[in-house]
């Protein structure tokens, strides 16, 4: 591969390389372009000469939506950076439209000045009109706030791929994403060995597509450095990453690796019983793949189902998970109470998405807080975990376990369609360094009774059925401490309420306490959960590159919080806290610190921009 | 308690927990929780490997009075908790005691589902027709009609018969008995206990405070030989205090007759609780009172994978073929990269051969090399237009007379024209529908009206690429005799009409591999 264009990077002195710390590309088309897979192949790449990385897909609202229309656009964005970054980032610098309808719906996320780069094969009378455009866009000077490149991308993909021999009409269609890969390796000045090495790893045996793939993408680079209208291209240094192995991965990957890590870190069977559901299936579907770690997946018949067969098998001595998201939630509610009432070890994923009712299923919202920690008959304190970043999903989803096995109670993992569907890079953990998670299964049955707590954690035993002597009944009744057995004695019911509430109140004592990126007092703290981590964190990171006295923190643990919390609001003049709902965590710290929070709600189903949480700080300091 | 256990001969005492049990005094349930006592020691299993689920009601009360493992679950949703409980761990043997709510309203869906996937779980139905434990509405079972307190004036519900349900959710051990007939009982739980697979028993229950002698037809000494029918399998179907009626089918109906007067043994209906086809215990299902006696015994009795048994086989047949799994490997089993120690090492990509990044940069393409030849419903799904031999259209320009168009396409035999403008972009069609509707029979002035004027403006158009389907479906969908098909700068390169289309599928449907 000596003639790839990449390694003589010939700079023409009609273009500029600018040098940037930060960078997002967003490519979108029709469902069938590709734009997820080059997207996450200029990902991979991005990755290996050294930049960090994070991507996040914008998924047609309809599934089989008509090509060409403005419903059956799919994008996906990359933003590549020389520091550490923690979002996809707001607005794409750069565009690439493969037809009338991509570019309609994506255009004005893009800054002034931005590189729009159209497929002009894709810009046909009908396309357009599909699209609801009267003229085209390209020709009416409706664009002239950015700038524009019109490739003919179909075209020269042809020409490229012409010499290729064996290749059908189809394959070769689906190759042409290709040409924009290689285009934009170009314009960000990015190697195509490590693509073409990929490809020839996979496709070793078929050398024809090898040799199209590789023509076309080769073709777009070359189309880069030929064309004059390129004024500029981008470099982004390497960012500073700490050595390691890693891989890029999304929330849901990691969370159904979690459990399953979870579970053979204590010998034992993953049991996940799951109802399928946006934007949640992912981990059913990863979990049924995995039989060989002794996963034994359920799909249920329902989301009761699927909530009542992991109680049988927590009981049964599995580790049991279920995974859904808000709508399921309500319906598993009452069977969640049930194993909260036989305190058995169950963690429930909810992956959150746009709500009330079936609302904006593949859209990420924070509002099922307030469901979670409250949407339940009587009182139902439950632990819930919320992971910050796709690579946290793992680590949270074995805290989830660790915490549900340590305290025999139900855990939520509290994650949202935003996590689950971005990914970024991760440092594979070596799993021997995961500690253990210890398990332990009565068989006395001189000293046993069902609801004997260890007098530290308030968990009860978790004996196993096939227990000679350990023979015994648990249900929803209210009940006696110690027995078990079924009491509706007014100090009995009080005693276990308290209980219920105790047991949840100590996972504090083992959780890590809460730490602050920045300034240890201040004018403003803002606090944030969940898929919001790195939007905060940047927004924060400028206020304070500012000069302004701003930290930030995150909570990873919402039920209970980690004990020096109420401290640290104290430490700050003002706090803030956007969410992607309508104020549902402010809620609960108004209502449990003295310290009044600032409420910054958005229900748009996108994720913040860290530019609109700029602005708020700002806007509170004055500034 | 721990000596019982180590003691392997059970008595029924062993069975009863130092609950107190709480039903009233008469109810059918204390029979049925008797029986289930006296026989599980028979049954030879160890009391740590029993489990009662039960769900909300007073028969779901049963487990607390059991000295085994138990679970007092939620209204409806005993069979999920069961099911899980054996997917985790098939060794236990699981009881779902359950009644006519609980199962057939509130967990309807739930007893569909358990039963069709052959869990092996026993399932006690106890069908007592009311809503006890909430003293007193109508329920799934009761009959039309029923005056209860949620039903002065009587219900308007269609009952459900509790066998035809289990029958249609494919059970495989279908059985009935009464919580009076204390030897059918105990003869059916060990049947129920072992069979194979989920085993569904109805056991007509009495509720004396709310709906006492709801099944007296099938419990009164003086009548219930004549209203019941003991299903016994191989033997012919009689019954009567004398014995003297039987079932006999006529066609497909079932018809009471009286033994004698020409009518033997032969003649009856034998029963056959083994056969595959559930249409004979349907039936059987369907024969109620007062019209005919109501069966009791096993409807339905045959084999089908257990639903856990073959999860756990593919647990371990993905080991076979996988190996265990190792964390290490599932953790990178993706495309990695090392990012090296020291600002100048050199970053290594490794590419994943499981679990592919770019899986599917060309999933279709692959995968099409590796597909037997195409049937022909994908390659219309799939093909691009480009790969049909399409005729050439005819081309006139938008200033073309009217006469000249018509004698084109009189001279050429052309059903269609299109219209195409100075750099021969396609901007109408002009085709014999239009000569019919907006020509015929006018005044125009062929001579001097453009064709420009006459035609369909702005017609549906296709890319070559487009999928051959797209043809089809604006045919039948819209109505379209002709579709061009143009390229990307919207010039004709050929035309799809009816007629060829009609040829192309007529191709399809000629070759033999269609079916
Ligand atoms: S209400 Fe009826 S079914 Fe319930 S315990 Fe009393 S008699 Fe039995």
């Amino acid at each position: 591969m000596a003639d790839t264009p990449a390694e003589q990077p010939a700079e023409s002195a009609l273009q500029e390389l600018m040098e940037v710390e930060s960078i997002a590309i967003r490519f979108a088309g029709d469902s069938g372009d590709g734009s997820q897979l080059i997207g996450g192949e200029f990902a991979n790449t991005s990755a290996i000469v050294g930049n960090d990385i994070s991507t996040m897909p914008d998924f047609p609202a309809e599934i089989r939506a008509p090509a060409g229309t403005l419903p059956g656009v799919s994008g996906f964005q990359v933003r590549i950076s020389s520091e550490d970054i923690f979002t996809p980032g707001d607005e794409p610098q750069v565009l690439v439209a493969m037809n009338p309808a991509a570019l309609k719906t994506n255009v004005n996320d893009l800054p002034e000045g931005g590189i729009v780069i159209a497929n002009t094969d894709n810009f046909t009378r009908n396309n357009l009109r599909k699209a609801g455009y009267e003229e085209s866009p390209l020709e009416d000077n409706s664009l002239s706030n950015y700038r524009v490149v019109k490739v003919p991308l179909t075209t020269l993909h042809k020409e490229a791929v012409a010499h290729v021999e064996g290749l059908t009409n189809r394959q070769i269609d689906m190759m042409k994403n290709m040409f924009a890969l290689g285009l934009s390796y170009w314009i960000f000045d990015r190697p195509l060995d490590p693509t073409i090495r990929m490809l020839e790893k996979k496709f070793g045996s078929k050398p024809n597509i090898v040799d199209g793939n590789v023509s076309t993408m080769k073709a777009g680079y070359n189309f880069g450095e030929t064309v004059e209208e390129f004024q500029v291209r981008y470099h982004i240094k390497k960012a500073v990453v700490a050595p390691g192995t890693y891989r890029a991965i999304t929330g849901n990957q990691a969370a159904a690796l979690g459990l399953v890590t979870a579970a053979q870190k204590a010998g034992k069977t993953l049991f996940y019983g799951s109802y399928p559901i946006t934007p949640a299936s992912a981990l059913l579907e990863t979990l049924a793949a995995l039989k060989n770690f002794n996963v034994r997946t359920f799909q249920a018949e329902d989301e009761i189902s699927a909530m009542g067969s992991t109680i049988g098998a927590a009981f049964g001595g599995a580790f049991a998970a279920t995974g859904t998201s808000g709508p399921g939630i309500a319906l598993k509610s009452e069977a969640m109470n049930l194993a909260l009432m036989m305190e058995l070890p169950i963690v429930i994923c909810n992956v959150q998405r746009g709500g009330p009712s079936t609302g904006m299923p593949t859209k990420a919202e924070q509002s099922d807080l307030l469901q979670c920690m409250y949407g339940r008959n009587g009182d139902s304190p439950m632990a819930i975990v919320a992971p910050a970043t796709p690579s946290d999903c793992f680590d949270m989803a074995v805290e989830a376990f660790r915490i549900a096995i340590a305290t025999m109670s139900p855990v939520i993992f509290l994650s949202d369609g935003y996590l689950a569907n971005s990914s970024e890079p991760w440092r594979i953990p070596n799993p021997d360094d995961i500690p253990a998670i210890e398990t332990n299964h009565p068989t006395d049955p001189e000293t046993y009774q069902p609801y004997n707590r260890d007098p530290q954690t308030l968990a009860r035993p978790w004996a196993l059925p096939g227990t000679p002597g350990l023979e015994h009944r648990l249900g929803g009744l209210g009940k006696e401490d110690g027995t078990g057995n079924v009491s509706y004695d007014p100090d009995d019911n009080q005693h276990m309420a308290n209980i219920r509430a105790e047991r949840i109140a100590r996972i504090a004592d083992r959780i890590p306490l809460q730490t602050v990126m920045g300034p240890k007092t201040g004018d403003l703290l803002v606090l944030g959960w969940g898929g919001t981590y790195g939007a905060i964190r940047s927004a924060v990171k400028r206020a304070q590159q500012k000069g302004q006295k701003v930290a930030a923190t995150h909570l990873r643990y919402l039920n209970p919080f980690p004990k020096n919390l109420g401290d640290i609001l104290q430490r700050y003049k003002q706090v803030l806290v956007p969410e992607l709902n309508m104020g549902q965590l402010s809620l609960l710290l108004n209502g449990k610190f003295p310290k009044h929070v600032i409420s910054y709600p958005k229900v748009q189903g996108l994720p913040f921009k860290i530019s609109e949480i700029s602005d708020k700080i700002d806007d509170i300091l004055g500034a | 308690m721990a000596d019982a256990v180590e003691t392997p001969k059970l008595d029924r005492k062993d069975f009863v927990s130092d609950q107190e049990v709480r039903w009233c005094p008469g109810c059918g349930d204390y029979a049925i929780l008797a029986q289930m006592q006296r026989v599980l020691p028979e049954l030879g299993i160890p009391r740590e490997k029993l489990v009662f689920v039960s769900g909300i009601g007073c028969s779901s009360r049963f487990p607390y009075y059991m000295n085994t493992y138990g679970l007092h679950t939620i209204h409806g949703r005993a069979a999920t908790v069961a099911t899980g409980l054996k997917v985790a761990n098939p060794d236990l043997h699981v009881w779902i005691v359950t009644g006519d709510g609980d199962a057939l309203s509130i967990g309807g869906n739930h007893l569909l589902h358990v039963l069709r996937r052959n869990v092996n779980v026993n399932i006690l139905l106890f069908n007592n027709r009311i809503y006890g434990l909430t003293k007193g509405q109508y329920s799934p079972t009761s009959p039309t009609g029923k005056v209860t307190k949620s039903s002065p004036m009587g219900s308007v519900e269609q009952d459900l018969n509790a066998i035809s349900v289990a029958l249609a959710s494919e059970a495989t051990f279908v059985a009935r008995t009464v919580d009076r007939q204390t030897k059918h009982l105990a003869e059916i739980l060990k049947r129920a206990s072992e069979h194979q697979g989920t085993s569904f028993v109805e056991i007509y229950q009495n509720c004396n405070i709310f709906n006492d002698g709801t099944w007296s037809f099938a419990t009164e000494a003086d009548v219930k030989d004549d209203n019941t029918l003991l299903l016994e399998h191989g033997q012919p179907m009689i019954f009567g205090k004398e014995k003297d009626k039987g079932i006999r089918l006529n066609g497909l109906a079932p018809e009471v007759v009286t033994l004698g007067d020409g009518v033997s043994e032969e003649d009856l209906l034998k029963h056959d609780e083994t056969l595959d086809n559930p249409a004979h215990a349907y039936l059987l299902s369907r024969l109620m009172y007062p019209d005919f006696p109501v069966p009791l015994g096993v409807f339905r009795n045959v084999q089908r994978p257990v639903y856990e048994e073959q999860v756990v086989a593919q647990n371990e047949k993905a080991v076979e073929e996988r190996g265990e799994g190792n964390l290490h490997a599932l953790l990178h089993a993706a495309d990695t990269w090392i990012v090296p120690e020291g600002p100048d090492g050199e970053t290594v990509r490794e590419v994943s051969e499981e679990e592919p990044s770019l899986s599917d940069i060309i999933p279709d393409i692959s995968q099409e090399d590796q597909l037997a030849p195409r049937t022909s419903l994908q390659h219309f799904m799939y093909d691009p237009i480009s790969s049909l031999d399409l005729p050439t259209p005819h081309s006139i320009p938008a200033q073309t007379s009217l006469s000249e168009a018509i004698k084109l396409m009189r001279d050429e035999n052309a059903g269609c024209l299109l219209v195409v403008n100075k750099k021969q972009r396609l901007v109408g069609i002009f085709a014999q529908g239009d000569l019919f509707e907006k020509v015929a029979g006018s005044d125009i002035d062929l001579q001097n009206t453009t064709v420009a004027e006459m035609m369909t403006k702005d017609p549906t158009v296709l890319k070559a690429s487009d999928p051959i389907g797209h043809i089809l479906h604006l045919m039948s969908l819209q109505g379209y005799r002709h579709i061009p098909i143009v390229d990307p700068d919207g010039r004709p390169i050929s035309l799809a009409s009816f007629k060829v289309m009609l040829q192309f599928t007529g191709g399809l449907f000629a070759e033999p591999s269609v079916n």
